[in-house]
């Protein structure tokens, strides 16, 4: 406790503005609190240690120290990971009420794995098959998260799957269309459940909502085999029920900072939108196989197909609450996913038109809740609107530029307005 | 505190699993150490950089293009048998590749198809490619390598032990003499 608190609380206490009993409460109040952040403090510091000497004790190693026999050097790949398996099992059995101990050993251990694992690669030159190398290192990390319930290390496997799963697709040639990712993905899903429902509101399930919602984000572009281009209504599906999981009563009462599914999905509803309004977006074919048929029997039109049914269903479940008399633009930018399927005409006006009125409502919004953020966030989407056409109209310079001007006044103005609007109410 | 047991249980078998993956690792290798045939691959070494290994040598190897009546008939990435004897000068060479095992006694490799060159030749891949080294000797490992290759005289090669067909690389040598011994008198 502060001496500041201490200090104005005994003058509170003088001049009789609180009793004895409830500056008596204040102080245990922030005794409880001081106590908690102390954890907190030694979980983050512990965590991190284990981090750095885990990712040390891989780099020495890798050193390749070729004065030792092989004999040696097996034994001592072997030292990390049977310390860090003593530390788990003591955690365990002595100390499993502690977050600190848990965290820290499971974090040591996840690091010992593959560390183990490179270095007896190293000493018989086991090639690089980067793949098995991180699927074997995960699945092996993987049930510390049940066993020792630690959220660090299952935020570690997500990060180390979405690796696999760019690594398997994206960065090497020909890819291996692995869909091994999503049922890796899976293996997470319950110690996320567990989260949301008891911890709704910890570090630990802030961070999960964050990976999670980007790691797929990352790796839904790993069902592109041939009809790449299909991709993105597979994304604007996504996205759409990333904004419904965000709008749904539990996360859209958490801050803002916790409901990554919010954010994720509405700036990239927007990035789409803002995408599908340039011309040359529509000039390439949405159909790169030979016949229709085998168009909609590909994965990525499935996958779409599904997702968009999906958004469908959200849609309609957010919105018969309120009988539809709610519903905003950026829940309807899905159905733009029709639009390939009707041929010959330019569909980049109506992303225009989308973009142009979400920018507009969202000003009104902020008008209307006196939100500066919202206001200037509508702002900014009409600018970067702008900003986008001027690389494929001929509009003259006087005119480009006239444009920018009453943009800019835009801003100075209605900022201008909501600030004096605010000084005068609190008058 | 039945929980608890429960738990430990199931950590006993968790700790068991992470240890007999790298043990198994480790037999299997010295297995083909101490009872596989011992083969030369002429090769060319480069000298890259893995995170989590350190320093290696990367190995060309010259084997690596070969004739095929029908380059169409191997697809990329596919796994294939390569049959292997020595030439005169004692250096591996593949004889012949199949897409089953070889069931005659001669030593061969399980390998995979890289991509095809033309009509009648593809590249293969290595199974073995990489030979770790120290991270202040590696790099003379490749200059080494360069200056024997301008007196063209040099006979860089990989000593790999075969078994069933998988390979362990044993020495990278130029000339008879271990790479890590040239590279680290240096």
């Amino acid at each position: 406790m502060s001496d500041k608190i201490k200090n104005e609380l005994q003058e509170l206490l003088h001049a009789n503005v609180v009793t004895a009993e409830t500056a008596e409460k204040i102080r245990d109040y922030f005794h409880q609190k001081e106590a908690e952040n102390q954890n907190k403090l030694s979980s983050v510091f512990g965590i991190l240690g284990a981090i750095l000497v885990g990712l040390g004790i891989i780099l020495v190693f890798a050193h390749n120290w070729d004065t030792l026999s092989r004999l040696t050097k097996v034994i001592l790949s072997f030292l990390p990971l049977l310390i860090g398996q003593i530390f788990c099992g003591y955690s365990l059995l002595k100390k499993s009420a502690s977050t600190v101990w848990r965290e820290t050993a499971s974090v040591f251990l996840f690091f010992a794995i593959g560390a183990s694992i490179s270095l007896v690669a190293q000493v018989y030159n086991i090639p690089g098959d980067l793949d098995s190398f991180i699927i074997t290192w995960m699945l092996l990390s993987l049930p510390l998260v049940y066993v020792l319930q630690s959220s660090i290390v299952s935020l570690l496997y997500i990060a180390g799957i979405t690796y696999y799963g760019c690594n398997a697709n994206y960065f090497t040639y020909p890819s291996t269309h692995s869909f091994l990712y999503w049922l890796l993905l899976l293996g997470i899903a319950p110690h996320y459940y567990q989260l949301v429902k008891t911890k709704a509101l910890s570090n630990f399930t802030l961070f999960h909502n964050w990976f999670i919602s980007i790691s797929i984000v990352i790796c839904l572009g790993t069902i592109a085999h041939k009809n790449g281009h299909l991709l993105y209504l597979s994304y604007m599906s996504l996205f759409t029920i990333f904004y419904f999981i965000g709008k749904t009563t539990f996360f859209d009462q958490q801050k803002l900072k916790n409901n990554s599914f919010l954010i994720v999905g509405k700036l990239g509803i927007l990035y789409l939108l803002l995408l599908y309004s340039f011309k040359w977006f529509w000039d390439k074919s949405f159909y790169k196989t030979d016949s229709l048929a085998e168009t909609l029997l590909s994965i990525e039109f499935i996958i779409a197909l599904l997702l968009t049914v999906l958004a469908a269903i959200l849609f309609y479940k957010k919105n018969s609450k309120t009988n539809f008399k709610e519903v905003s633009l950026l829940e309807l930018a899905f159905l733009t996913n029709i639009l390939p399927f009707i041929t010959g005409y330019e569909f980049s006006i109506i992303a225009n038109i989308l973009v142009l009125f979400i920018g507009i409502f969202e000003v009104k919004r902020g008008i209307k809740l006196n939100h500066l953020g919202i206001l200037n966030f509508g702002l900014l989407l009409i600018t970067i609107l702008i900003t986008c056409r001027f690389f494929d109209t001929n509009l003259s310079f006087v005119i480009r530029g006239i444009l920018f001007i009453t943009i800019g006044l835009g801003f100075f103005l209605t900022n201008y307005f909501m600030l004096k609007k605010r000084n005068r109410n609190e008058k | 505190m039945k929980n608890k047991k429960i738990a430990f249980l199931i950590f006993i078998l968790i700790v068991t699993a992470q240890l007999y993956v790298p043990l198994q690792m480790i037999f299997n290798q010295e297995d083909i150490i101490k009872t596989g045939t011992e083969f030369k691959f002429q090769t060319v070494p480069v000298d890259p950089y893995d995170p989590f290994r350190g320093k290696y040598i990367t190995l060309f190897f010259k084997e690596r293009e070969i004739t095929v009546n029908n380059a169409t008939k191997w697809r990329s990435g596919e796994t294939i048998f390569a049959t292997i004897n020595m030439d005169k000068k004692g250096f591996a060479k593949i004889s012949s590749i199949s897409k089953t095992k070889p069931k005659n006694n001669e030593s061969y490799l399980k390998l995979k198809i890289g991509f095809a060159l033309n009509n009648n030749k593809i590249a293969i891949d290595f199974p073995f490619d990489r030979f770790y080294m120290n991270e202040n000797i590696a790099p003379n490992a490749e200059k080494i390598y360069q200056e024997f290759s301008i007196k063209k005289k040099n006979e860089t090669y990989a000593l790999v032990a075969v078994k069933n067909g998988e390979a362990v690389i044993k020495d990278v040598r130029i000339n008879e003499v271990s790479i890590k011994d040239l590279a680290s008198k240096k």
